[in-house]
């Protein structure tokens, strides 16, 4: 069992994510490119990639400002989900196995400390869900079960780590969570970890080279 | 059609052609994260009542719509269109406020356009969109009231100001001037004081007796084809005066 999750289904996943991306990127730029030509009249290089980068620096944008303790979870949330599994210790001395690749690594006390930080930022998102009439009104189960996939990963890999619980089985369940979450992006909303850049590009430009607004 | 039946086969195809690239990545990837609400003055002016925080209306609306597949009752549409038209402007700040650069104010204008094809568009609007289709401008007013309008204030501000026309149609002018129907309606004024300033400048300009209302209320109704209306007949005035740019007012 341990074999196959970190085997086969690791490729499996990986080739539905890469392929599924790529998919939905192409037809979605094909699709505007035949409805939507006020996209590409006015696309503009570099209002696009200030309206992206302003986006991605904390506190860039006026929207982030005006909404510091939001940002700021926001930004470690999403910080520590990407950073943590890519630098974690165990995950590059497992592909150095497999595949002889390897890169810069975190110590695992730091990467401990990220997962419960990352974990405290769900809370956060969660508890933003349910408090905030403004957030509530325009939640579904949708909403959490996405976080919990994001956070399953997390929740499963650090009782693997601490080896809390039957620590084969656990190990089973956390590898089974990540390539759950590698499946989910291309068909749900957390495909906006690469559409994010399409959209944003196309708003800068729509702002920017149209009306010289800026939409940060 | 009935009064009170919906044509959900036409919804259905409306629905089907607005989903292109733009339509769909917006509408899958909203994370409903709300940094929307404070960026609508609608929601900051009802006392923060989140039903008018954009994201919401988008699900109350087209979100609605898409789920149904253009199948609602007429009390459907009757409460889309009072968002749509009621709880929005369109002014589009929260696509500036939005971490994706979601255009909710362009998906409000789509359902706009499939409220007005159901006869559901605020009288005001839908008046001012036939009158605009029938007079070339929005207030109803006749060739000759405009001309005569405009010829009546010539006079008088010539009075004020030695040397002040207002021509009409004047082929080799460089400018084409047009304004909103409101100002030779209520405040006709207002012509004679732009061409005092056009007098001063030394301007060759020109009104047109066939385009001279800038005003686009069908873009309000959500009427596309009297949108495109208003706006070609200027384009197509300006191109037989051989002008070489248009001026407008407010």
């Amino acid at each position: 069992m341990y074999e196959f999750v970190t085997g086969p289904l690791v490729w499996i996943s990986f080739i539905i994510f890469f392929v599924g991306m790529t998919v939905k990127i192409v037809s979605l730029i094909r699709l505007a490119k035949e409805k939507d030509k006020v996209v590409f009249n006015h696309l503009d290089a570099g209002w696009s990639i200030r309206s992206i980068v302003f986006w991605l620096i904390p506190f860039g944008s006026r929207s982030m400002r005006e909404k510091p303790v939001f940002t700021v979870i926001s930004y470690t949330f999403h910080v520590c989900l990407l950073a943590t599994p890519i630098f974690l210790l165990s995950h590059n001395i497992l592909w150095d196995e497999r595949w002889g690749i390897s890169w810069w690594t975190l110590s695992e006390s730091v990467t401990d400390y990220m997962t419960l930080i990352f974990l405290v930022a769900v809370v956060g998102l969660m508890g933003r869900r349910i408090i905030l009439p403004e957030v509530r009104i325009v939640t579904r189960a949708y909403d959490y079960l996405l976080l919990l996939i994001a956070a399953a990963p997390f929740i499963t890999g650090f009782l693997a780590y601490h080896q809390w619980g039957p620590y084969k089985a656990m190990l089973i369940i956390h590898v089974l969570c990540g390539e759950i979450m590698l499946i989910a992006i291309p068909f749900t909303k957390l495909s906006h970890m690469l559409l994010f850049f399409l959209t944003r590009a196309h708003i800068g430009s729509e702002m920017g080279r149209r009306r010289e607004a800026k939409t940060w | 059609m009935a009064e009170n039946a919906v044509d959900s086969k036409f919804i259905k195809e409306r629905l089907a052609v607005l989903k292109g690239g733009r339509f769909k990545a917006w509408l899958e990837i909203c994370a409903n994260c709300a940094y929307c609400a404070d960026s609508c003055f609608f929601y900051l002016a009802n006392n923060k009542d989140p039903k008018f925080m954009p994201a919401y209306k988008i699900k109350e609306t087209l979100g609605k719509l898409y789920k149904k597949n253009g199948d609602v009752t007429r009390e459907e549409l009757e409460k889309i269109a009072d968002i749509a038209y009621g709880d929005c402007n369109g002014c589009r700040r929260c696509s500036l406020y939005c971490p994706f650069g979601i255009d909710i104010a362009v998906m409000i204008a789509a359902v706009r356009g499939i409220c007005n094809s159901q006869g559901l568009a605020p009288e005001g609007l839908s008046t001012a969109a036939k009158n605009h289709l029938e007079f070339g401008n929005q207030m109803a007013i006749t060739e000759e009231e405009f001309t005569e309008t405009v010829e009546w204030m010539e006079e008088e501000y010539a009075e004020e100001m030695k040397g002040l026309e207002i021509p009409i149609d004047k082929k080799g002018a460089e400018m084409l001037y047009v304004l909103n129907a409101r100002e030779v309606k209520y405040y006709p004024q207002d012509i004679g004081e732009a061409a005092m300033l056009f007098t001063v400048a030394g301007e060759n300009w020109t009104m047109s007796k066939d385009a001279w209302d800038m005003t686009n209320l069908a873009m309000f109704a959500g009427d596309a084809k009297v949108m495109a209306h208003a706006v070609k007949i200027i384009y197509d005035a300006a191109e037989k005066l051989g002008v070489k740019w248009i001026g407008t007012s407010e």
